[in-house]
């Protein structure tokens, strides 16, 4: 069983485009739940100083999968993600 | 294999489309003919003066009027829009901001024209900035910088007015926007927000985490690209036909007599620049109706005053307040309306339309 972390990073509150990137990892999350690989989905604030002193300045929406941000200021396909996470979970 | 023909014919078609808006919008640019006629001069020619229809008549026809031959324009403006916010290199700005004064004032001014035609992205990025150790005058400059001249706007004001009040724009709201980082950076309440963003030396926080871009395959690119076009016209034109629905019926009932002699010279400058900035418009408004005044006698300098009102409308001041002080809002208000009234006098005199 693998565990992948992925972050969801946009402004609080969300905007369109980040729940649109958010309902993506979802999609890609419940399929690959089927996989066996566990991930979790978190949602983090783009403005919040943990996030910046992690990250630097992000352009929204962003996705950082295990602490590496891998998508940055567009919505992703489901199966972009799903590809991304399965990279990540090898 | 068949994935890889899907792909390049996917590419084919994206590509082709791109090039077809590019090819209509010279196309329509080398055919144009001048119209002298104005809005006024329609209703007269359709006899609608006198009709009681008037009232219904003014919104559904200017609105007509004007996306017929605004259509290749703003089509044009929104798919250039998102073209370059797709291929503009966004990790750029996580990489250097931070590393220094000059560099954060300098990638402020650059990036901000590609990377904000939409408002939700602006904040955040205001936000980032500030924690990244940037500082707050880079902050600011891009806060200014982002709705004065994004690519939308300037394409909006080069197509529509002139290309030469579009160059007028952009280099004022640059001067404008780096002039009032400055300020406000200098400030006792500009530092003491730096202070309490300042953000520890996070190489530890930064050794697991790190930030490594995918680039998907250019068909895929290209079609977020279209895709975000579609999101941000769909996020901007209900706002802006409303708003051409109160242009359509100030351009049929505002005598000309008045545009002149208000917003002419030195008082019009004034006028313009206070009427221009809280005056709420929406994104794209503020071209149609300066577009409008401008062919009703006001003069450039007024125009540009007009234009460069928008970053310091309300709703932008009230979300900023939200992370700054209202010291630091209150600081680039004033910077910003000095600045629009200056280039207003500048450019009236240098364009011999005061």
């Amino acid at each position: 069983m693998k565990e992948v972390k992925v972050e969801v990073i946009g402004p609080e509150p969300p905007c369109m485009r980040c729940q649109a990137a958010k309902k993506a990892v979802e999609k890609a999350a419940e399929k690959l739940k089927q996989a066996g690989v566990v991930v979790n989905v978190e949602k983090a604030n783009i403005m919040s100083k943990e996030i910046v002193q992690k990250y630097g300045v992000l352009v929204s929406p962003a996705i950082a999968i295990n602490n590496a941000v891998k998508i940055m200021g567009r919505v992703p396909s489901p199966e972009e993600v799903e590809k991304l996470i399965m990279e990540a979970a090898k | 294999m068949e994935e890889k023909t899907k792909r390049a014919v996917r590419k084919a078609v994206l590509l082709a489309f791109f090039i077809i808006v590019i090819g209509l919008l010279i196309y329509s640019r080398v055919t144009a003919r001048p119209s002298k006629e104005t809005f006024k001069d329609k209703l007269s020619a359709f006899g609608l003066w006198e009709s009681p229809l008037l009232y219904v008549a003014i919104p559904a026809l200017y609105i007509a009027d004007y996306f017929s031959h605004a259509w290749i324009c703003l089509l044009f403006a929104f798919s250039v829009a998102g073209l370059i916010y797709e291929f503009v290199p966004k990790e750029t700005i996580t990489r250097y901001m931070g590393r220094g004064k000059a560099v954060g004032y300098g990638l402020a001014l650059c990036m901000a024209p590609f990377l904000t035609v939409c408002s939700c992205t602006m904040v955040p990025l205001f936000g980032g900035i500030l924690y990244a150790g940037a500082g707050v005058g880079p902050a600011i400059t891009f806060l200014l910088m982002a709705p004065a001249a994004n690519i939308l706007t300037i394409l909006m004001t080069g197509e529509m007015i002139s290309w030469e009040v579009a160059g007028a724009r952009i280099i004022a709201s640059a001067v404008v926007a780096l002039v009032a980082g400055l300020i406000v950076s200098a400030t006792p309440w500009g530092k003491a927000v730096e202070k309490e963003f300042q953000v520890a030396d996070s190489a530890a926080a930064r050794s697991s985490a790190k930030v490594e871009v995918v680039k998907p395959p250019l068909d895929e690119r290209l079609w977020a690209a279209l895709k975000f076009a579609g999101y941000l016209a769909k996020q901007i034109l209900p706002f802006f036909i409303i708003g051409l629905i109160v242009v359509g019926y100030l351009s049929a009932f505002i005598p000309e007599e008045i545009v002149e002699s208000y917003l002419t010279g030195p008082t019009g400058i004034l006028i313009a620049s206070v009427l221009g900035g809280p005056l709420y418009t929406p994104t794209l408004v503020e071209i149609a109706l300066g577009q409008e005044l401008w062919n009703k006698g006001m003069s450039k300098g007024a125009l540009l005053s007009w234009l460069m009102g928008q970053p310091y409308d309300f709703a932008n001041a009230m979300a900023v307040s939200r992370i700054a002080k209202w010291k630091i809002v209150a600081t680039y208000f004033i910077v910003a309306w000095a600045g629009s009234v200056t280039f207003g006098f500048l450019y009236g005199m240098l364009s011999g339309s005061l």
